[in-house]
């Protein structure tokens, strides 16, 4: 035992002082994306809807519906349209209400 | 450490080849699978043949639905040019060959497709229930037609002095595992029997995939055992690339290669925190996390992903890795998981509690077909990356870690032997350069297999696409579903509850594996 | 879609309520309703040296009577429905239900024969955590919001970049 001890001493603190000052690997992560109003029309819209394994996107006239708690972060729909799609670099995404999680993206892009 | 196991004399495998084509015809052949169509009435004489042949084990059984249930049986042909022989035979009535009699590793293969599929052995053996929960009626869709009569529940009998009592445990288990119950049938303290349902978790995976494209399908795939994504999403894909006729650009094969041996790497590393939890050794513990953590940030910063999702597509890649942030990053992760794992062979407490506990015979990892670690700890030589006909590991062959006794220690010693040799491929895989392309051609109806070695052993999947692309039948098959029916004998070898969690932590196998 | 006035009010007196009844000590049980495995590697590395949840007061308990929160991850196997709702009436109140990972929030699997598809058709959720898998931080920061010590962030995202491409 004094082995470890030893090696636990020399090792020292990797502890992450998160959540009282931010943690530096959090930018590594991969996070929801952002999206570009002016860039969105309703055909790319509908493509980027397409390549979405899951239930995170959705159109609603000229509203991008985009659920956050659905979303992997996998980057498909940024692929589509890698000028209108950005990660936003959120991870912090914990919700008290289920709504909260769904946002209105407006889509001001030109139509075709 | 290291054994071979001896090579058969050049050539049997296609003597065997020829002797399968004898009984029935052959269909097809491509890289490294041949399929041959048997007629029924000669299937029992066709597994005598491959079941009787050295260096061949059964890897997977399944069926598929058509105007006739077709059942596949995939065999691993693992000497002088190691692949795979299909065989595939159209099962008219309610009834095929006792195959489990012939080949003990076909028999929990037999109760997922009498479930499925309302087909039988002959005979009349009881078949166990495996993925159906007792109370599911007609509300359950199956891959084909439900059995006529619900399976039985039938385990191996059990007397110890008439004192043996069944004590069901979970599926809510301890903190952060998955759901798993064990029927452990025991007399006090040592383990007389112990069985697992996994029916709560059962996903309906394969269900789920019907219809889909490869594209949208490898999503669903890669999180069938998340702790294996690379590995079974690479399966998943190679088998739609076989039957397609792809060949993805080296350089992506590369890439895939180099996320496969870091998910090993990791795989690795947390079971060696568990073995460390297991047998109460705390610092062990935190400093085996601790090099976990590390190798997940290597990930995240060479891929993109703690856990390397997303990174396998059907005809490439996604992405090719940043092989900066990869060469610097890793040494310093490994480095941290091997000083761990010198200091944890230097306890003697520790390594006193995984000596001669949960032992497999090699004789019972041939007889079940285990795969991996498991399997490779007792003495056996096989590993899916040696079936490569071409590729990063026919261009970098894997030097593959044995080691004697199959206990707990020697798979200990298997996955930390297998962990410098993944530094040392992912050097090499980098060295070479890796890429990010994609092969796409157009779709047509075609089947195909595809295999990988995952940390846990080798997955194997299978699909048949329709004229659009679209899958009428998608085969997954973890290393954990070969591999947990070899936890019950490991178990049952003298141990005590307290060994159970080590056992399980050597195993580091997934329920969601077993349960897809 | 911001929460409307009812839903705004209740979710702050049971933040209040929360934080003066938890906010020493909270004792954590996990549950796996269909998880693909990556979800309870993260939650176990909470008690990592790097992440180490007990500075923040939290424990991990297998017993559901000492247990205050449920953390559960996967899509709600039918299957294992009995077992879910066995496990949340074994914790005695007052308890906190978080969901964490895109199965348990309804993004990987729709309900179908198999499945419930998300953690909530089963069990009362107070607390959502979106990822795939939630990194131990973004577990860490969705605890602290279940215990009242932390707010949440995510009601006053947008998800629209701005010219220069930052998110938010």
């Amino acid at each position: 035992m004094p082995l470890w001890f030893a090696r636990g001493l020399r090792r020292g603190v990797v502890t992450t002082r998160y959540p009282a000052r931010p943690d530096g690997s959090a930018v590594a992560l991969p996070t929801p994306p952002a999206f570009r109003p002016l860039l969105l029309t309703r055909e790319i819209v509908d493509r980027m809807i397409a390549q979405c394994p899951g239930t995170a996107l959705s159109r609603a006239a000229d509203t991008l519906v985009f659920d956050v708690g659905s979303c992997t972060a996998c980057g498909r729909c940024a692929r589509v349209a890698p000028h209108a799609v950005t990660p936003s670099g959120e991870f912090e995404l914990a919700a008290t209400t289920r709504s909260a999680l769904i946002k209105m993206v407006p889509i001001l892009g030109e139509r075709r | 450490m290291t054994a071979v196991e001896p090579r058969a004399a050049a050539g049997t495998r296609e003597q065997l080849v020829r002797a399968l084509t004898g009984l029935g015809s052959l269909q097809a052949r491509d890289g490294g699978a041949v399929t041959v169509r048997i007629p029924a009435g000669a299937l029992e004489q066709a597994a005598h043949a491959a079941a009787g042949t050295s260096g061949v084990r059964l890897a997977d059984m399944f069926a598929a639905d058509g105007d006739v249930t077709v059942l596949r049986l995939v065999w691993a042909y693992e000497t002088d040019k190691p692949g795979y022989i299909i065989t595939e035979s159209e099962i008219e009535g309610e009834e095929y060959p006792p195959l489990s009699d012939i080949a003990p590793a076909a028999f929990v293969e037999e109760c997922e497709i009498y479930e499925q599929f309302g087909i039988r052995p002959a005979g009349g053996k009881p078949l166990n229930r495996l993925m159906l929960p007792p109370h599911a009626g007609t509300e359950l869709p199956t891959l084909g037609h439900e059995p006529s009569r619900p399976p039985e529940e039938v385990h191996a009998p059990y007397t110890v002095g008439g004192q043996a009592f069944e004590f069901p445990f979970g599926p809510v288990r301890q903190v952060g595992v998955e759901s798993l119950y064990y029927g452990l049938v025991t007399s006090g303290e040592e383990v007389v029997d112990l069985y697992l349902f996994t029916w709560h978790k059962h996903r309906g995976v394969e269900w789920r995939l019907r219809g889909k494209t490869v594209s949208e399908a490898i999503f669903l795939a890669e999180r069938a055992e998340g702790l294996s994504a690379v590995a079974v999403g690479w399966a998943f894909a190679a088998a739609a690339e076989a039957a397609l006729g792809i060949a993805p650009a080296p350089a992506a094969l590369r890439t895939r290669a180099v996320a496969l041996e870091l998910e090993r790497l990791y795989n690795h590393a947390a079971a060696t925190a568990a073995l460390c939890q297991a047998t109460g050794l705390s610092v062990g513990q935190a400093a085996a996390e601790i090099a976990l953590e590390r190798l997940l940030r290597v990930n995240a910063a060479s891929f993109g992903h703690r856990y390397l999702f997303g990174v396998v597509e059907p005809g490439g890649v996604s992405r090719a890795p940043d092989a900066d942030a990869l060469r610097r990053e890793l040494p310093g992760a490994y480095d941290e998981l091997r000083r761990t794992t010198d200091a944890l062979l230097g306890t003697n407490s520790f390594v006193d509690r995984l000596e001669a506990c949960g032992i497999l015979t090699a004789e019972q990892a041939r007889r079940l077909g285990l795969v991996g670690p498991v399997a490779r700890a007792t003495g056996l030589a096989t590993d899916a990356r040696l079936a490569a006909a071409a590729g990063p590991y026919a261009d970098h062959p894997v030097n593959v870690i044995t080691a004697a006794g199959g206990d707990v220690f020697a798979r200990f010693q298997v996955m930390l032997g297998e962990t410098a040799e993944s530094v040392r491929l992912i050097r090499q895989f980098l060295d070479e350069g890796t890429g990010a392309d994609r092969t796409l051609v157009p779709p047509r109806a075609s089947t195909g297999l595809g295999w990988a070695e995952s940390s846990r052993g080798e997955v194997l999947a299978w699909v048949a696409l329709d004229s659009g692309g679209r899958i009428t039948r998608a085969r997954l098959r973890p290393g954990s579903a070969r591999n947990w029916r070899g936890f019950d004998d490991a178990c049952r070898s003298q141990n005590v509850f307290t060994d159970i969690p080590i056992i399980e932590a050597s195993f580091w196998l997934t329920v969601a594996g077993m349960a897809r | 879609m911001t929460p409307g006035p009812d839903e705004a009010t209740t979710a702050e007196r049971l933040r209040a309520q929360i934080a003066a009844q938890f906010g020493r000590s909270l004792h954590i049980r996990t549950l796996d309703t269909g998880s693909c495995a990556v979800c309870e590697q993260e939650i176990r590395l909470l008690s990592a040296p790097h992440y180490d949840l007990h500075r923040l007061g939290f424990f991990f308990t297998p017993a559901p009577r000492h247990a205050d929160l449920l953390l559960v991850a996967g899509p709600m196997v039918r299957a294992f429905e009995v077992a879910a709702r066995k496990a949340y009436e074994a914790m005695p109140g007052p308890k906190v239900v978080v969901a964490t990972g895109a199965c348990a929030l309804g993004g990987v699997y729709q309900a179908d024969p198999f499945m419930h598809g998300e953690v909530e058709a089963v069990l009362p959720v107070d607390v959502w955590i979106p990822g795939c898998p939630p990194s131990p931080l973004a577990l860490l920061h969705g605890l602290s919001v279940a215990v009242g010590r932390l707010a949440e962030k995510v009601p006053g995202l947008a998800f629209v970049a701005d010219e220069n491409g930052g998110g938010a």
